[in-house]
């Protein structure tokens, strides 16, 4: 779906239709590098199958973008990609991911981003996060991690008694952030923190009572609430005596795609500064908040 | 003969092969080598002929000896290759040919099996599994033979039975959820006429930590399941720290045990706990309530299964707490050995450390270790129990950048060791590095986070030599080094030892090598391949005549050395092939 506002800031439009002819150019220029975009066996180096075989797109005219429907801003970022293709005087091309598989490997979205899309929509800006293989645009919004309990006594996380179980989603930077902590407390003052493979088996583990809270990506949080009545009565509490751990969130794009980066990057900034991002974000009433 | 002229030709013709689909295609003069095919029966895998190579060691002991001896050190030097065929290219394979009355079997990595002439290299008949989208294509590291009929586990948590002389599906048993993680990357092994198949790949999306099954080899039933993290509120329930079962992951069985039929008793390998850094699995700080430990059971550990059962007779952990990726999950060696003047009967295994361990296989005692390759993570072995003391520096931290040796690949990796009844000997292929280990988080996409979360920037050992890639042989009687090789590029391959005094293993850099067993000497080495040969090497005789069958791909394991050699070049689009080598035909 197109987003539903036109750009009319004379300013935004010059430099989308500047940024719009340099990028035909280096799609031209670069399409042998893109179609040689084989990779070097290196650790943690990707692989898409026959990928010898895939050659450059050639309409480039388009904003190909990808969500993946196991993110639960799957949506909001789909509107927020029709308007950067806008922005960019693209015409948006989305490709939806269908897999299924719970849980997958970073290096899979290489296929995806051959093959699909230039733009995966929807990670988080990690510093040092990304392989060699990729890059992430600037962040077109923040959303955070919070902690969630059924549990109406508390308020906070501070007002959980030592020894009290947590049940983090396992690895996540609220999760290594809120072990650091733990680690340097006094062993009598210590949480017990419990890694989970998911949001959803993080909060189950509070609805069955094997935890006291979770602390999960808060838009997991709020779409799992929306679909699942046992959670109606689970509410965000403070993460207090941690600061909250908020996360922008951006897009990722092959390394050597960097005029697209550039001219998305470009794009992210114009539309916040125009409050489309901020609008979307508020139409689509998520979690996130829009970046300034 | 050739290699160029005719791989360019096996590449073709595979190409062409793979646009026929599915199902089973024989060939006339192939016929005639598939009607000599004979069921493979319990008695025959307990003592296998020597032509033929019908499990992933050869053997039920694990050794990966042949007795053949028609090709050895006088005349190894003439050996040549004799033909080859083209795999598809792309994944990873890890590949145990099994030949069987002069029929090989091979599994390419998008999971089309191959029956091949294995004197010609001759197509007899092609399956084709076709894997759900999602799921890479790669290989498996081994394969089973049992009754009229070829055992393969697939990359989307199947086992398959395929008729060993018509390539028809006999019967698909889906074990787990594939879309939860679940997957094979090693085949079954067959033992007192059950299938024994460990399952892989139990991180995020799998609460509660991988199992082997028992199957029923006519339909493929589930007949047991015992899982590989202990529960329950029993000392080995109570070994994790108290971190809820839902909450523990991880403890792989990605490797295919060994098999003592004297006492009915498979010997199998388990991974370690995901993910990897203790302080972010729940394993440490360590739970003050003194009714939990934090070893992580069964994890690094050998599990001693009824194959009829499913029930585990006993078990020893070699490393408890593992948060450096140590698998102590390869192969079993079943060997029986002098120790304090008694010969006992000993399980033979190491893990990523390299370090050399016997237990006693009738009841896990620990018996002795023996050290390999440089290593800074173990600290000291107690010498009666084999519980190993681990140096605190080398426990990855949060915000900080912690040493080890070796780095995660491991000292050694899958590549199989083996055993030499002649010589006595381990035939172990090792590697020396270290690691820069920095634990990270990995929650970049909500379904596409990292595995381990701990990024091993690997580096050379300190005041090394340079060669980082090692063959060494161990008499496993006085546990002493008899010799090692060492060179630059890694050894990529399993060890195969024969009858005929050689040892032959495959390196990153594309060479076949056969060493003299008792001097270490280079005998031969073949041309450079078209890939590097990352596989496990047999030998088989057909016709009364001895091949030597290697298959060439890229792959994880010891390949991502690569990022210590990146001079040494591989070909963009990691190309696979079965050679075969033998003396000339006359």
């Amino acid at each position: 779906m197109p987003a539903t506002r036109s750009l009319r800031d004379v300013t935004i439009w010059k430099q989308s239709v500047c940024l719009f002819a340099t990028f035909i150019l280096m799609l031209a220029f670069s399409s042998e590098v893109f179609a040689q975009a084989e990779p070097e066996f290196y650790n943690d180096q990707p692989y898409a199958p026959n990928e010898w075989n895939i050659g450059r797109r050639m309409d480039q005219s388009e904003f190909r973008y990808c969500i993946d429907q196991r993110d639960p801003s799957w949506e909001q970022d789909g509107a927020i990609a029709d308007a950067l293709a806008q922005g960019l005087l693209l015409q948006p091309q989305r490709y939806v991911i269908p897999s299924e598989i719970e849980a997958e490997d970073l290096t899979k979205i290489y296929a995806i981003l051959l093959e699909k899309c230039d733009i995966i929509m929807g990670f988080k800006l990690i510093p040092s996060g990304y392989p060699a293989w990729l890059t992430a645009t600037r962040a077109y919004k923040e959303i955070g991690y919070s902690f969630i309990t059924q549990r109406t006594d508390i308020k906070s996380l501070a007002e959980l008694p030592p020894l009290r179980a947590i049940a983090a989603t396992g690895g996540t930077t609220a999760h290594i952030r809120l072990v650091s902590y733990n680690l340097s407390q006094p062993v009598d003052k210590r949480w017990l923190v419990y890694p989970y493979g998911g949001d959803q088996l993080a909060l189950s583990a509070v609805l069955n009572k094997t935890a006291d809270l979770a602390l999960v990506w808060e838009s997991s949080f709020l779409t799992l609430q929306q679909k699942d009545p046992a959670y109606s009565d689970f509410r965000i509490i403070s993460s207090a005596p941690l600061p909250p751990t908020l996360l922008g969130v951006g897009g990722v794009i092959l390394k050597q795609n960097t005029f697209l980066r550039s001219a998305v990057d470009q794009a992210i900034t114009a539309l916040s500064n125009d409050g489309t991002i901020k609008a979307i974000l508020n139409k689509t009433k998520s979690a996130a908040a829009g970046k300034p | 003969m050739n290699i160029q002229s005719l791989l360019r030709s096996t590449v073709l013709g595979t190409t062409l092969l793979a646009l026929v689909a599915g199902t089973a295609m024989a060939q006339t003069p192939a016929a005639n080598q598939l009607s000599k095919l004979t069921p493979v029966t319990d008695d025959m895998l307990k003592n296998p002929p020597d032509s033929d190579w019908l499990m992933w060691r050869r053997t039920y002991n694990g050794w990966g000896y042949s007795p053949l001896a028609q090709i050895n050190k006088d005349n190894v030097k003439d050996m040549q290759l004799l033909w080859s065929w083209g795999l598809t290219p792309g994944g990873t394979t890890q590949e145990t040919p099994l030949v069987h009355d002069g029929v090989m079997y091979v599994q390419n990595s998008t999971h089309l099996i191959q029956a091949l002439d294995a004197s010609t290299g001759e197509l007899l008949w092609q399956y084709q599994h076709r894997l759900p989208d999602g799921v890479s294509p790669n290989g498996q590291r081994t394969k089973a033979l049992y009754g009229d009929n070829l055992i393969v586990a697939t990359r989307d948590a199947h086992i398959l039975a395929i008729n060993a002389k018509t390539g028809k599906l006999v019967w698909d048993q889906q074990v787990a959820d594939y879309k939860k993680g679940w997957a094979y990357s090693t085949g079954p092994i067959v033992a007192n006429g059950v299938i024994v198949q460990g399952m892989t790949s139990c991180g995020n999306a799998q609460p509660g930590g991988c199992f082997f099954t028992g199957h029923d080899p006519k339909t493929g039933k589930e007949l047991w399941r015992i899982n590989t993290i202990a529960r329950g509120d029993t000392p080995e329930g109570n070994s994790w720290n108290g971190v809820p079962v839902e909450s523990r992951y991880g403890a792989s069985a990605w490797i295919a045990g060994s098999y003592d039929p004297d006492q009915n008793l498979i010997f199998a390998g388990v991974g370690q706990p995901y993910p990897w850094p203790a302080v972010i699995n729940g394993l440490l700080p360590k739970n003050p309530d003194p009714k939990y430990t934090n070893n992580a059971l069964y994890t690094d550990s050998t599990l001693a299964i009824d194959p009829k059962t499913g029930k585990l007779v006993w078990h020893h952990q070699y490393l408890s707490n593992d948060t450096l990726d140590l698998d102590y999950v390869y192969e079993r060696l079943l060997i029986d050995l002098p120790v304090n003047g008694q010969t006992r009967k000993t399980v033979v295994t190491s893990g990523k450390l390299g370090i050399v361990e016997a237990i006693d296989r009738v009841n896990g005692e620990w018996l002795w270790g023996k050290e390999t390759v440089p290593q800074n993570v173990v600290s000291a072995i107690d010498p009666k129990t084999g519980a190993k003391t681990i140096n605190p520096a080398v426990i990855p931290q949060i915000g900080q950048t912690t040493f080890n040796c070796p780095a995660d690949p491991g000292g050694r990796a899958w590549q199989a060791t083996s055993y030499s009844p002649k010589t006595r000997m381990l035939y172990m292929p090792t590697a020396e590095y270290c690691s820069n280990t920095v634990l990270n988080p990995l929650d970049q996409g909500q379904v596409y986070t990292g595995g381990g979360l701990a990024t091993y920037n690997r580096v050379p050992v300190p005041n090394g030599d340079g060669k980082i890639g090692q063959v060494r042989a161990v008499n496993l009687d006085n546990r002493t080094d008899v010799w090692m090789y060492r060179q630059y590029a890694p050894i990529t391959t399993s060890t195969l030892p024969t009858g005929g005094g050689l040892v032959f293993v495959g390196t990153l850099d594309r060479k076949l090598f056969a060493f003299d067993d008792t001097t270490g000497k280079m005998l031969w080495q073949s041309p450079s391949f078209t890939n590097s040969i990352e596989s496990f090497p047999i030998t088989y005789s057909s016709g009364g005549k001895q091949y030597v069958a290697v298959v060439t791909n890229w792959s994880s394991g010891l390949g991502r050395l690569k990022l210590l050699t990146p001079d040494i070049a591989l070909p963009a689009h990691n190309p696979h092939e079965v050679y075969v080598f033998g003396l000339p035909n006359k």
